[in-house]
């Protein structure tokens, strides 16, 4: 019963959920980047929020959970972020906000992958991405990249759809200064 | 008729360039002023694209042009009043500054308004100057104004050519036409200058 007591005692930390933590607005960064003409172009949302739930040594309770106003998008040319909230686009005002919640994370060498799903203008599809957490003090950073096929949602369809024109995988950059909860 | 010019009348390669070159700039002036018949957004973004790429082509040809003709012999002179061949060679060396200028208006003007820029799908150029909405319209206005003043000397350069074809029957014209052959006529020609 004792030496029952101890190994559950040792194993407990294990068993512990992965630390939550709460994102530093002002240092973090959510963008992408897509060409337009043979022409790199970045933007970013500065509006998000992401619920971080993460141990590098317990992927299994790891979860992210980011939500993005989509109407927040700024990509530094005026016709476009014209463009960017109507229907041909991401169409804000039937789908406000994008959505992505993680299902699962696993290993990949050395990287370690976030799977997930993506909601984005009425169409979910699995995303993954690449995670690349680093601790620091009792916080973290995190590092996650990937890529989204516009059209998988209809971002640009249409007259849009043209990939030689718009390119079709938009590349997600994102950088969060976390802070444990 | 030889790829050079001799003394009756012009090359092959000097037709080629003032042709095409006419016929573009002229196409794709009139293009250019009808971007907004555009039934679609994409479609405008479409034919800017294409309205830029024929813009640069004729950048390109002009400075080959100018380069070939450095190189190139030069028809005689037709008999005509001195202030006749000073007024065309002004109006000339204005029409050589206007093509060059057209097209690199529209290029500071792609630039100040910070558009890519991309030679029919295939290759992009850097900008000419920074992205900078204040000069949008002023870049604007200069590269149509350009269009129409270059219009205005066209019509000195073609009324002379038809007054010189119609009145003098001379070969200034038909010196310079795709398929034309010089009047075989000596009373016509005269000594230069």
């Amino acid at each position: 019963m004792k030496r029952l007591a101890t190994l559950l005692a040792l194993a407990l930390p294990f068993a512990a959920t992965a630390a939550d933590y709460t994102v530093q607005p002002a240092a973090s960064t959510l963008g992408f980047s897509d060409t337009f003409q043979g022409e790199a172009f970045n933007g970013h949302f500065g509006q998000w929020t992401a619920a971080i739930s993460y141990d590098a040594a317990n992927l299994a309770t790891s979860k992210f959970d980011v939500e993005v106003a989509l109407a927040s998008v700024k990509t530094g040319d005026k016709d476009r972020d014209g463009a960017l909230p109507g229907s041909d686009f991401f169409d804000i005002a039937k789908f406000p906000k994008a959505h992505f919640v993680s299902t699962g994370f696993h290993q990949s060498g050395a990287l370690v992958i976030a799977d997930g799903n993506l909601t984005l203008r009425g169409v979910t599809k699995p995303v993954s991405l690449n995670v690349t957490f680093k601790p620091q003090g009792k916080g973290a950073t995190l590092d996650v990249t990937g890529t989204v096929k516009r059209l998988d949602f209809g971002v640009g369809g249409g007259d849009y759809a043209d990939t030689s024109v718009i390119g079709a995988d938009v590349k997600i950059t994102a950088h969060l200064q976390l802070a444990p909860k | 008729m030889s790829l050079r010019s001799n003394d009756r009348q012009w090359g092959s390669v000097a037709k080629f360039f003032h042709w095409v070159i006419a016929l573009a700039i002229l196409g794709n002036g009139t293009f250019g002023l009808l971007m907004d018949l555009a039934q679609s957004p994409m479609q405008k973004i479409n034919w800017l694209a294409l309205h830029k790429s024929i813009g640069l082509t004729v950048l390109a040809l002009v400075l080959l042009r100018v380069l070939w003709r450095l190189r190139d012999r030069r028809p005689q002179e037709e008999p005509a009043p001195r202030w006749q061949q000073w007024a065309a060679r002004a109006v000339h060396g204005v029409l050589y500054v206007l093509i060059v200028a057209l097209p690199l208006s529209g290029w500071w003007f792609n630039s100040v308004t910070g558009k890519p820029l991309q030679w029919f799908k295939l290759f992009n150029l850097p900008a000419l100057a920074a992205k900078n909405d204040d000069l949008r319209h002023l870049a604007g206005t200069t590269h149509e104004y350009l269009f129409w003043f270059l219009l205005l000397v066209l019509v000195a350069h073609v009324g002379a050519a038809l007054k010189h074809h119609v009145f003098d029957r001379d070969n200034v014209l038909r010196r310079m036409l795709p398929f034309g052959r010089p009047r075989n006529d000596a009373t016509t020609r005269g000594e230069s200058r």
